[in-house]
Formats: structure tokens, sequence, C-alpha cells
């Protein structure tokens, strides 16, 4: 098994490392607090006598954000080294919309061939 | 300092104890290939429902709409989501080097978890019960086969966490301990990622 190389931290070292933390949790606690009220807001909406030509997109919409508040702060995708998590991330995606896309395309909206 | 050396002090924790080994490392290159192939798996059963959404074969069948009840959907929701910010909390202690804080928040994701499951599968006993089944229709089909694999994956999360505390409880932490909890934690935030877009499209778009 590999060796890791760890130097030993001054006290004042592992102080700054540990404010540093405590600052990336209340990030995580904020982006939490907007999942949460972006799920609320999408329930009421769907809830709502709101038109549904008007209700699709937003409620769409709020997934995404909640989806990228997701990536990027809880699992740690705004940090350095996650180039290649990206990429992946973004070709899966690629595909995923694709499919719905050409799905919905074929089944509910595309005329048959005559 | 060895991979497998326990309870470090923490001035030699390392920054990010999860990749400080090339195992670690491989680890988390090798999960994020897994997930994008997981985007890929539940991007197939999202285009297979929302073809066959409401496709019955008589008028006796329940429709979406006539199905799903939102205030259920949204208890779920948010013990998904809160489970999701547990297990950053677990993951914010193992960076600190806290081994009992850690295995408290894991705990208390588990916990979270096995409440979601449960509701869920209330939910589809009370589907059944209407007639509703995997069988009836093949909207039945769609349906079950993208959640119940969306609860699948949450039984093997459970199973995996589980495990995870108990196989550490009495060893402590290490480098090597930190990796395998850090790759848990990211497919937990991944099962949350899913769910996100299943109650939108599937309980929200569905009661529309």
């Amino acid at each position: 098994m590999a060796e890791m190389n760890q130097e030993v931290m001054t006290k004042s070292q592992l102080e700054y490392l540990r404010n540093q933390r405590t600052k990336e949790m209340r990030h995580q606690l904020v982006s939490f607090g907007l999942m949460i009220f972006l799920t609320f807001m999408a329930f009421i909406l769907a809830a709502s006598d709101v038109p549904a030509q008007f209700t699709i997109p937003i409620v769409l919409g709020f997934a995404f954000i909640q989806v990228i508040l997701q990536f990027f702060y809880f699992m740690h995708m705004k940090d350095n080294g996650h180039d290649f998590a990206k990429l992946l991330i973004m070709t899966g995606m690629y595909f995923a919309i694709a499919f719905v896309v050409c799905m919905i395309y074929i089944v509910w909206i595309g005329a048959p061939i005559e | 300092m060895a991979n497998m050396e326990y309870n470090v002090p923490s001035e030699r924790w390392p920054v990010h104890p999860e990749t400080a080994t090339a195992e670690g490392k491989n680890k988390f290159v090798g999960f994020w290939i897994f997930l994008a192939g997981e985007t890929v798996l539940f991007a197939s059963l999202f285009a297979t429902y929302l073809a066959l959404k409401d496709s019955v074969p008589s008028d006796d069948h329940l429709l979406a709409a006539e199905l799903f009840h939102l205030p259920l959907a949204f208890v779920m929701t948010m013990l998904l989501l809160t489970s999701s910010l547990t297990s950053v909390y677990a993951i914010y202690h193992m960076r600190n080097n806290n081994f009992q804080k850690m295995q408290l928040w894991l705990g208390i994701t588990a916990l979270l978890g096995a409440g979601f499951l449960a509701l869920e599968i209330y939910e589809f006993v009370e589907y059944v019960g209407l007639g509703h089944t995997f069988r009836s229709s093949a909207f039945g089909s769609a349906f079950y086969f993208l959640i119940g694999t969306h609860g699948f994956h949450v039984i093997v999360g459970l199973i995996w966490v589980t495990l995870l505390i108990l196989r550490n409880a009495n060893r402590g932490m290490s480098v090597y301990t930190a990796a395998k909890v850090n790759t848990f934690a990211l497919y937990w935030h991944f099962i949350d990622v899913v769910w996100v877009f299943i109650f939108t499209i599937v309980y929200l778009l569905g009661v529309l």
C-alpha cells in the first residue's frame, strides 16, 4: 500500500484549516437552505392552480438549480481536482438529456413517418 | 507514515484525507466514472417513464394525477434532502479528524435513509392496493422500475453505511477508512440528485 506524505502541521496552520472548513460548512448550510426553499416553492407551485405551461419550466429549472448546488457544494465539485469529475458528469448529463428528448419526441410530439 | 495507521494525531492528519493515498485517489476517480454511468442508467429509466406515462389498457386504471399524493412525496423529499446534509456533516468531521462525530452523523444519515425507505414501501403497498402494480399497465411497469431502481440504490446505500459504521467502530480512523467514507458520501448525494429529478418529473409534473 502506498505511503501518504503529510508534513507535521503547526498549531496555527491547523487552526487556519479548521476555520476554512467551518467557512465551507457555512456555505453548505446556505445551499441546503436554498434547496429546502426551492423544494417548498416547487411543491407549492405544483399544488396551486397556476397554469401548467407556466409551472413545468419553472419546476424543472428549480430541479436543475438544486442539482447544481448538490454537485458543487455537497459533492465538493467547486474544489480543485474535480475537472475529470465535471467532464464525466457533463457527459452523463448529455446522454440523459438526449435520451429524454428523443423519447418524448418519438412518443408524444413527432408525426409518424408518412 | 503507513496507510493503515489508525487514530493519527490531527497535526499529521492530511488536508484531504480521502485522496491522501494513491488508493484513495483511484477510488475517487473510479467512483465518478461509476456515477456518470449511473446518470445514463437513470436517464434511460426517466425516458421510459416519460414515454409510457399514463399508458393504461382501460379506463378503470388510475392515472398519475389520481394516484400521487404530494404531502407524502414532500415528506420523503425532506427526509432524503436532510440525510444528504447529515452526510456532509460526516465528511466535515472526517476532515477534522473527529471519528466519533463522523460515526454519529453517518448513523443519523442511515436513520433518515431508513425513514425514506419505509415511506416508499408504504407508498408502494398503497398503490398495489389501488390496483396499480408492476404488471397492471405499461405506466405501472415504467413507474415501479424507475422508483424501484432508486429505492434499490437506497437499500444498497443503507447496507453500505451500516457496514462502514460497524466495521470501523473499534478500529477508528485512517486515510484508508476516510476514502471509504468519502466514497459512500458521494454515492448518497448522488441518490439525492436522482430523487430531485424523480420528485420533480414523476410527482410534481404527474399531478398537474
